[in-house]
């Protein structure tokens, strides 16, 4: 059994996370201005297609500009998060696992899910998409004119962390493969989420019901930004639950925990054949 | 004495691996792989006491490394008990971790683009190292490996020797009791080495740590430790002192006999090795040739300048065993 973490202790090693990455940003100031703005320009040119094309045409699908617009300032604070809470290789966990690089987080005294939450937490990388998701929020919910209430701020953050847990769980069960296949494998986690990402922030709305389907169960990306927006908006997709991400969430995180904890007992027992020193938490 | 007695205790451990082999013939490659049975460890047992600084030598692919991460809990045996401080590293990872120190060959605990200060102040929030112990333990590593000035640095920066240097300081950060060391002077420089030798030496004897060491070289491993265990072909080949171990291949000794220019030397019993500037280095056994009958024929030879007798190195006693066992 493995021991669980104290909260003193997460929090400590939250803080150890975000002082070190505030360290890396501000080694050289040019390179923190250069990084925060490319970062910015990457997830403005990631959103601004559908947006340049629901503003030509008015509308994209069934979705008016202002809704489209709404998705894509999701789709970015979503970024900002995953960027936030995924630094060091912890989401894209492939990564780790094909290097042999496990090795350095089995001789650490925590539990591994505890390395796991804490060790890519970088609050300044992710600062500047961040700013942009919520600037992008505040205009769109200005321009519907939706009131904001205190329940529905809490709706936005369980609905950000059921996206999230869906990337992630994403990200760890094709990660499996790279227990098997570490070369081979070693960027599947990246192709399931970073290569997605375009598709997850598609408006889906208008779309046939079969690709709307697909898109809500066997590949699930219409979960990450689209369906939480419809949500959100009060207009949930194919008179679906608003709760529906949620269970998708939680169903898909513990089937991913329980397969990470069989293919680490794989590890243990066949061990690595293959260790790259190149690319080791950074 | 129970297993809970010793630091490092290990019973009837195998390990088997199954390695895929690559046929010439593509599609049975695919369909049909042959596999291949690597037998890494093979009923392996010892123990070793607290406090004990001891070597584990072996040619390659002997299992030592397979042994090393067995004991760190990276593997799991295929067979038999492992137990750290009577502790077992499958169940127990996070305790024994906390008491453990390892230093894998030509890997790095350092985070890579920050400063080693850094690296250890990580140390001392993962391992919630109190103050105190942290600030004392580092005070020493700096003095006495000289790592001061290397603290404001980044890893990345670092020639090899400041490197393993700094990874040791840090791996001592949070006193460990037990201390595994893979190879821990391959690529070092005399000087380096030579620190890296005092320093683990001084932390056995004053810190009492228990210290189980691997490396190729054997002049080092004799140097640091009291008891050597000889790996071959998984199996435990050898459990005693340095001069048990030279015992089993006789007395092997080296002679070494300047001669004046214009003479040359040839000497019963005794192989010759090198010739070089008229310094002849011969290769012997000294229970079979006993030093009175050497003498006798040193002084019955012409133009001897200079003769030198010393034991072999142990390398060379080393040699001679894993040519046996091959």
């Amino acid at each position: 059994m493995e021991a669980k973490t104290s909260l003193k202790q997460f929090l400590r090693l939250l803080y150890m996370s975000a002082k070190m990455d505030l360290a890396w940003l501000l080694r050289d100031s040019k390179y923190a201005l250069i990084c925060m703005v490319v970062d910015i320009a990457d997830n403005i040119a990631a959103i601004s297609t559908v947006l340049l094309i629901a503003g030509r045409i008015g509308s994209i699908g069934s979705m008016g500009f202002d809704e489209a617009l709404f998705m894509m300032s999701y789709s970015s604070l979503l970024n900002s998060l995953y960027i936030m809470l995924g630094a060091g290789n912890n989401i894209i966990i492939s990564r780790v696992i094909g290097r042999g690089q496990l090795d350095h987080m089995l001789i650490q005294p925590l539990p591994l899910i505890t390395q796991l939450a804490t060790s890519g937490f970088a609050p300044f990388s992710g600062f500047g998409n961040f700013i942009v998701g919520i600037a992008l929020m505040s205009a769109s919910i200005h321009r519907i004119g939706m009131s904001i209430t205190s329940l529905w701020l809490l709706s936005l953050l369980i609905y950000l962390i059921a996206s999230l847990a869906i990337i992630a769980s994403m990200s760890y069960l094709s990660a499996i493969m790279a227990f098997y296949a570490p070369v081979a494998a070693e960027e599947i986690s990246s192709t399931a989420i970073d290569d997605a990402w375009p598709l997850s922030a598609f408006p889906l709305s208008g779309m046939p019901a079969i690709i709307q389907v697909a898109l809500l169960t066997v590949f699930p990306y219409g979960l990450i930004s689209w369906f939480p927006s419809m949500c959100l908006l009060g207009k949930p997709p194919l008179g679906l639950s608003s709760y529906y991400p949620v269970a998708v969430a939680f169903v898909l995180s513990n089937a991913a925990g329980y397969m990470f904890k069989k293919a680490m007992n794989y590890y243990t027992m066949k061990g690595s054949n293959r260790y790259v020193p190149h690319g080791f938490r950074r | 004495m129970s297993h809970t007695d010793f630091a490092v205790s290990v019973e009837g451990a195998s390990k088997i691996f199954i390695q895929r082999q690559r046929s010439k013939n593509l599609l049975s490659s695919l369909l049909r792989p042959e596999k291949k049975e690597i037998k890494a460890l093979d009923n392996v047992s010892f123990s070793i006491a607290k406090g004990e600084f001891a070597a584990y030598a072996g040619p390659n692919g002997a299992g030592k490394s397979t042994t090393m991460k067995i004991l760190a809990g990276m593997l799991q045996p295929t067979q038999g008990s492992v137990s750290i401080l009577g502790m077992n590293p499958a169940k127990d990872r996070i305790a024994i971790m906390r008491k453990l120190g390892i230093l894998l060959a030509n890997r790095t605990e350092l985070w890579w683009d920050h400063p080693i200060s850094q690296s250890f102040e990580w140390k001392k929030a993962v391992w919630d190292i109190p103050s105190n112990i942290y600030k004392q333990n580092l005070e020493m590593a700096s003095e006495l490996l000289g790592i001061g000035s290397l603290l404001g640095a980044f890893a990345r920066e670092l020639s090899l020797g400041q490197r393993m240097r700094a990874d040791l300081a840090m791996m001592l950060l949070h006193s460990p009791e037990v201390i595994l060391l893979d190879e821990p002077t391959i690529g070092l420089d005399i000087v380096a080495k030579r620190q890296m030798i005092d320093f683990l030496k001084l932390i056995n004897k004053e810190k009492a740590a228990t210290i189980f060491v691997t490396s190729h070289d054997m002049d080092d491993l004799e140097e640091m430790a009291q008891r050597v265990l000889m790996l071959s072909d998984g199996k435990i080949a050898y459990d005693g002192s340095f001069e048990g171990l030279r015992a089993i291949t006789g007395s092997p000794t080296r002679l070494t006999v300047a001669m004046e220019a214009g003479f040359s030397l040839c000497l019963d019993g005794a192989e010759l090795v090198s010739v070089e500037n008229n310094v002849y280095v011969f290769g012997l056994d000294a229970e079979k040739l006993p030093i009175n009958s050497l003498m006798q024929q040193l002084s019955n030879a012409h133009g001897v300048k200079d003769v030198e007798i010393r034991k072999a190195p142990i390398e060379q006693v080393i040699a001679g065993l894993y040519a046996e066992w091959e």
